[in-house]
């Protein structure tokens, strides 16, 4: 598996903001990570990515575990965080030479104008930061984590301050990754898009994993048994906040 | 509406003071504010309280009035001061100064500004916020300038309040006068722009009687250009145009509660004035000129951050080598595009006090002389203070943590990447200095012969990069162990434990540093005794390299042990500005 998740706990004093949340992405595969605000989803990608050391539990990318090989797990991996915090005196181009860098990638030249045009950065590439719209910033930070070839890919609410053409793109590059082989974890809010791009889907809710499998899968299940409806309806019940669920709240 | 400012800073202070307080059980905090509140008590109150009476004021100090310390520096001071006061109106029109009564916050421009209210009474609402903040800076102030008892500090507090608050209220009317010409009608143009003229009225008179009194007489010297100033300062024309600074300072120098109330209507007159000017020109907000520089809010906090300015770069960094050298592209590709004007104002402010710092000391001794004394203050300034200023290092690049984390880079290379560029900064800074102290070293060290004055120069120049390194590995420490305690981006934390922290965290780098040369300076001592017979004053080459060798050492061990450290760091601990 290129990413894989051992019962991994996280703990933030007395709050457990993830508990035991066991999980695989396999290569070529496309997992939706969804869950209500306070689910523990930023969490677990901010664990596999190494920015936050778990309270317990396992953490592996392509092979290597986070904990013992942290430099190639990470070298592995490419995180792409909600909020695209950029360093304010780089311009896009020089954010990408960087990454290229740190990550040694050869040819950098190339792939970097191949991207540029693929994410509709070209011209941008002198900007700085703050000449560019929070959409354009959101694909500077996806452009930096694409400039490599990373075995796993962690998008974290991708989709959001893009335009309908950025999206509809975003979920082509999206796919492209897939097919390439790349191992991707995609945590959003939209719904509809997660069931359209995803070939799994977790749900998670206070923490722990609730849910996983194809939203049939899902839905097929003895204690929801919503064979035919969409993930939103699905991603209701399974959180206690559908039709059924209404009237005991 | 004025109900709906006040609700709205009644909350704010009631809410900031309980988290205040609901901080102080982490232990952090508790340590800050105990230590903070000593400071306070020791530097201030105590000081304050056991004070003579300003009869018998010595000189200078605590205990002496304004007036006094400005009688000693001659009768035409308070004249030059207003003179001051005009050149610093007349530069804010080139060079805006911040006065923060119009830092309007995220939360203020998100609510406020798309509120059914007028811009006026969105200025009118700063006005109103900055007050207490004024005042406490006054009272502050006038503790330690003002004796007297009660009645006296409360003049003299007053007295400052009017000051600080007409200063404000000047350069917030200039930032929003400057914007106003393209967007306002013809009469509010006008009003917009009568300071403006005054000031050039002002500095016209200013500068025309300066020529006809130099042209009937030339200057001798430092103290006769300072007496003839004064002298310009108290007559004709230009004592009209300086009324208002004149005016503005008096209550703040009143020696006696009589003088103090004679000068109440004149300043209040011109505050007034101020206010009036601000209110009338506040409708430029209503242009959505708000993104204007010295309109933008900093991060959460009442400072604006740096602005970055897109400049193409020679140096283009390679896709393979060393991560450190990539921290130190990243950081030069920093210190190029950024542009500040209040950094370079700061900067020839400085300059500025230490050519006349050393006017005074030297009496005007040689021009050599004044650039050599002026390099050597230079150049301790700089490696004694440079890494406290320049904070391109991990202190800021906690801000980015989350990213830095993601990255496949060896800890301590991670930290010492982010120590290189700004440690290479400051020491070509003081290197520039020390090679000018040492051009100009004869006429400062007239006494010195000349090997010993090369020779000590030139070891001081070999330990420089050493000491500077060792601060910034210390102050980078100290960000790494206690994260809580340093602050971002251009924000300043508040509050006493906010003071406590950073006197702890000052003299805790002191210390550390020393610790830290002490091995460097014996061994290298020890050198320098056991060879002088040998080498004379050229001893102290060899000397100097062991130090630095040894410190190098050190920070080497040191920056690998400080890697563990920063695996460890948690971002949850790291702390943003209020």
């Amino acid at each position: 598996m290129s990413i894989a998740l051992q019962r991994l706990r996280c703990v933030f004093g007395s709050f457990v903001a993830v508990d035991d949340l066991s999980l695989d992405v396999g290569q070529g595969e496309i997992v939706g990570l969804i869950g209500p605000n306070g689910a523990g989803k930023t969490t677990t990608l901010r664990m596999l990515a190494g920015i936050l050391r778990p309270t317990s539990g396992r953490v592996s990318v392509a092979g290597y575990d986070m904990a013992q090989a942290p430099l190639d797990a990470k070298r592995a991996l490419a995180f792409m965080p909600d909020e695209p915090h950029l360093f304010e005196y780089l311009t896009v181009e020089e954010h990408l030479r960087l990454m290229a860098r740190l990550y040694t990638v050869p040819d950098f030249e190339r792939r970097a104008r191949v991207l540029l045009d693929e994410l509709e950065l070209g011209g941008k590439e002198r900007s700085l930061p703050s000449e560019l719209s929070r959409g354009m910033r959101q694909k500077v930070v996806i452009a930096c984590g694409l400039v490599r070839d990373a075995a796993a890919l962690l998008f974290d609410e991708p989709l959001t301050g893009l335009d309908p053409i950025g999206i509809s793109r975003m979920r082509e590059t999206i796919a492209r990754r897939a097919r390439a082989g790349a191992a991707i974890l995609v945590s959003s809010h939209l719904l509809h898009l997660v069931q359209e791009m995803c070939t799994r889907v977790v749900i998670m809710d206070r923490g722990r994993k609730i849910a996983d499998g194809t939203v049939e899968q899902i839905a097929s299940r003895s204690d929801i048994a919503l064979s035919g409806s969409n993930l939103e309806q699905v991603f209701l019940h399974v959180t206690g906040h559908g039709p059924t669920n209404a009237g005991h709240d | 509406m004025l109900r709906a400012g006040l609700y709205i800073m009644w909350c704010s202070a009631r809410n900031r003071m309980r988290r205040r307080i609901q901080r102080l059980r982490e232990p952090r905090y508790l340590t800050g504010a105990a230590a903070g509140v000593a400071y306070l008590y020791f530097a201030i109150f105590s000081r304050a309280r056991s004070r003579r009476p300003a009869g018998s004021a010595g000189r200078g100090g605590v205990g002496a009035t304004p007036t006094t310390l400005l009688s000693l520096l001659g009768p035409s001071a308070p004249a030059l001061a207003s003179l001051l006061l005009l050149l610093v109106a007349a530069a804010s029109w080139i060079f805006p100064i911040g006065s923060g009564l119009l830092n309007f916050s995220r939360a203020e421009k998100q609510f406020l500004f798309p509120a059914p209210v007028s811009r006026r009474w969105l200025v009118a609402y700063r006005l109103l916020r900055a007050q207490l903040a004024v005042l406490i800076s006054a009272s502050v102030l006038a503790l330690f300038y003002r004796g007297g008892g009660a009645g006296g500090q409360l003049r003299s507090a007053l007295g400052i309040w009017m000051f600080l608050m007409t200063c404000h209220l000047y350069f917030a009317g200039v930032t929003l006068a400057r914007r106003r010409p393209s967007v306002a009608g013809t009469a509010s143009r006008w009003i917009g722009r009568i300071p403006f003229l005054f000031t050039i009225g002002a500095m016209g008179s200013v500068a025309a009687a300066v020529g006809r009194m130099v042209a009937a007489r030339p200057v001798t010297d430092f103290r006769d250009a300072w007496d003839t100033l004064g002298g310009i300062a108290q007559t004709g024309l230009p004592q009209v145009f300086l009324w208002p600074f004149t005016a503005v300072l008096q209550p703040f120098l009143a020696a006696t509660s009589a003088a103090w109330i004679q000068a109440l209507p004149a300043a209040a007159l011109v505050l007034l004035a101020a206010a009036a000017w601000v209110l009338r020109t506040g409708d430029v907000l209503d242009t959505g000129l708000d993104s204007a520089p010295e309109l933008q809010p900093a991060r959460g906090a009442a400072r604006r951050p740096l602005q970055y300015r897109s400049r193409p770069s020679a140096w283009v960094l390679g896709s393979a080598g060393r991560a450190e050298t990539a921290f130190v592209w990243k950081g030069a590709m920093q210190t190029f595009r950024v542009v500040d004007w209040r950094l370079m104002l700061r900067g020839t402010g400085i300059v500025v006090w230490l050519v006349v710092a050393s006017l005074a000391v030297n009496r005007a001794r040689g021009f050599s002389e004044i650039l050599g004394v002026l390099a050597v203050f230079a150049m301790g300034f700089t490696v004694a203070m440079g890494p406290q200023i320049l904070r391109a290092d991990l202190r800021q690049d906690l801000e980015h943590l989350e990213l830095l984390k993601t990255w496949p880079v060896r800890a301590a290379s991670v930290v010492r990447g982010e120590l290189i560029w700004p440690t290479m900064v400051v020491t070509i800074v003081a290197w520039a200095c020390g090679i000018v102290a040492l051009t100009f070293s004869a006429a400062v060290f007239n006494s010195t012969g000349r090997p010993w004055r090369m020779a000590v120069g030139t070891a001081a120049m070999i330990l420089t990069p050493a000491l500077v390194l060792a601060q910034y590995t210390i102050h980078n420490a100290a960000a790494l162990m206690f994260p809580a305690w340093i602050h971002l981006g251009a924000g300043r934390a508040r509050g006493v434990d906010a003071i406590g922290q950073r006197l702890i965290l000052l003299g805790g780098t002191w210390l550390t540093l020393v610790v830290l040369l002490l091995p460097g300076t014996i061994v290298g001592g020890a050198i320098a005794l056991a060879l002088y017979r040998l080498a004379g004053p050229w001893v102290c080459l060899p000397g100097a390299l062991c130090c630095a060798a040894i410190i190098g050492i050190e920070l080497v061990v040191a920056t690998e042990a400080l890697g563990p450290l920063y695996e460890r760091l948690d971002v949850t601990s790291v702390e943003r500005a209020e």
